[in-house]
């Protein structure tokens, strides 16, 4: 059992990405595009794509996190797409976007958006001390299996 | 361990994950279709041989959803031949008059008159989803569509009306539907009234004909 609060906290915030990932994935598409699209940010051919790929980027995060595979690259790209939720949530709060559901977590649970911020502010720096403290990270991780090999 | 078989080994987990989803999403879609439709021809209108076939799964006390009538409602007024619309009811939880006001429309439907309540009901959300108690807003309106105010209670209190409304909702959640309006159109799963106009637009522009 992993006895580092690095590696339970790795494990908690990778089974977060890896549930609301495939929850988005799993249902059909245009749920999460009306989401995308209630944030007034994008265009039309943006906000498709966006759609379609961020809950694959999502899912596949949460599970290299979860495995420790390719760690410090999955956490970079987690800072980046938290980063990307944090302004697109505070942008909307900015503009006092009628958003009443940030739609982050798909049908699972529904926040406001300044919950949601909080939320996203938390789990960007709980990343950036995963990156910072790699060493313990990383442990119970294929990444050190295949660097002891 | 070589680098080699990191990659690989990265790739059969790549693999393995996008089965996973798409199998589990293809187990649900296999069983879209299988639950019962509550048919009722008080919630149609528009001309059955329309090419455009609008099914509206809706929440009264959304303002989305209201937006979305208002703007089918002009699409009708501008295309009456074009189009065939089907509401289904998709009350939400988080609206505290959602099912009741789904219950009153559903009666208004029972004396031949639910298109008119429906159309109350979208015209007046601002005052009547604000208010503690919207059953008297809801009498009103019935008040003066000249519905049978005593056959009306003893509707909403059915039991059978309730079914209905479940079926629907059933219906919707087993074909993914998670926020309102969600609408099909042709079969198309549309989300929001910025899809649903863009739809509209594609199929109803002369363009499109």
């Amino acid at each position: 059992m992993p006895n580092n609060i690095f590696v339970v906290l790795r494990i908690i915030v990778a089974t977060l990405f890896i549930i609301t990932g495939a929850e988005k994935l799993i249902s059909p598409y245009q749920n999460f595009l009306a989401v995308v699209q209630s944030y007034e940010l994008l265009n039309k051919p943006l906000e498709e794509f966006v759609a379609k790929i961020f809950p694959w980027l999502e899912f596949f995060l949460g599970v290299f996190l979860l495995l420790g595979l390719w760690l410090k690259i999955a956490l970079r790209l987690l800072l980046v797409l938290i980063a990307s939720f944090i302004g697109t949530v505070g942008q909307a709060m900015i503009r006092h976007l009628p958003i009443h559901d940030c739609g982050c977590f798909g049908d699972l649970i529904s926040f406001p958006l300044w919950v949601t911020l909080v939320l996203d502010c938390v789990l960007w720096i709980a990343v950036w001390t995963f990156l910072r403290r790699i060493q313990q990270t990383s442990q119970f991780s294929l990444d050190n299996y295949y660097y002891r090999g | 361990m070589s680098k080699l078989s990191k990659s690989l080994s990265t790739l059969i987990i790549i693999l393995i994950c996008v089965s996973f989803i798409y199998i589990v999403k293809a187990f649900l879609n296999s069983k879209k279709g299988h639950k019962a439709e509550s048919i009722s021809l008080g919630r149609v209108k528009g001309n059955p041989q329309a090419a455009l076939r609008v099914t509206e799964y809706i929440d009264f006390q959304c303002p989305a959803c209201a937006e979305g009538s208002r703007v089918l409602r002009e699409n009708f007024k501008n295309y009456p031949n074009k189009i065939y619309l089907e509401l289904k009811y998709f009350p939400l939880s988080s609206h505290k008059h959602g099912f009741i006001s789904a219950r009153y429309a559903e009666c208004a439907g029972r004396q031949g008159k639910f298109w008119p309540f429906h159309d109350f009901l979208i015209d007046r959300q601002p005052q009547w989803s604000t208010l503690e108690d919207a059953k008297p807003a809801f009498q009103q309106m019935a008040k003066e569509l000249n519905l049978d105010a005593r056959k009306l209670d003893a509707c909403v209190q059915d039991q059978n009306v309730e079914k209905i409304i479940l079926v629907d909702k059933d219906k919707g959640t087993s074909l993914g539907i998670q926020r309102t309006p969600t609408y099909f159109i042709n079969g198309n799963m549309v989300v929001g009234v910025k899809s649903l106009k863009e739809e509209l637009t594609t199929h109803l522009s002369p363009q499109s004909n």
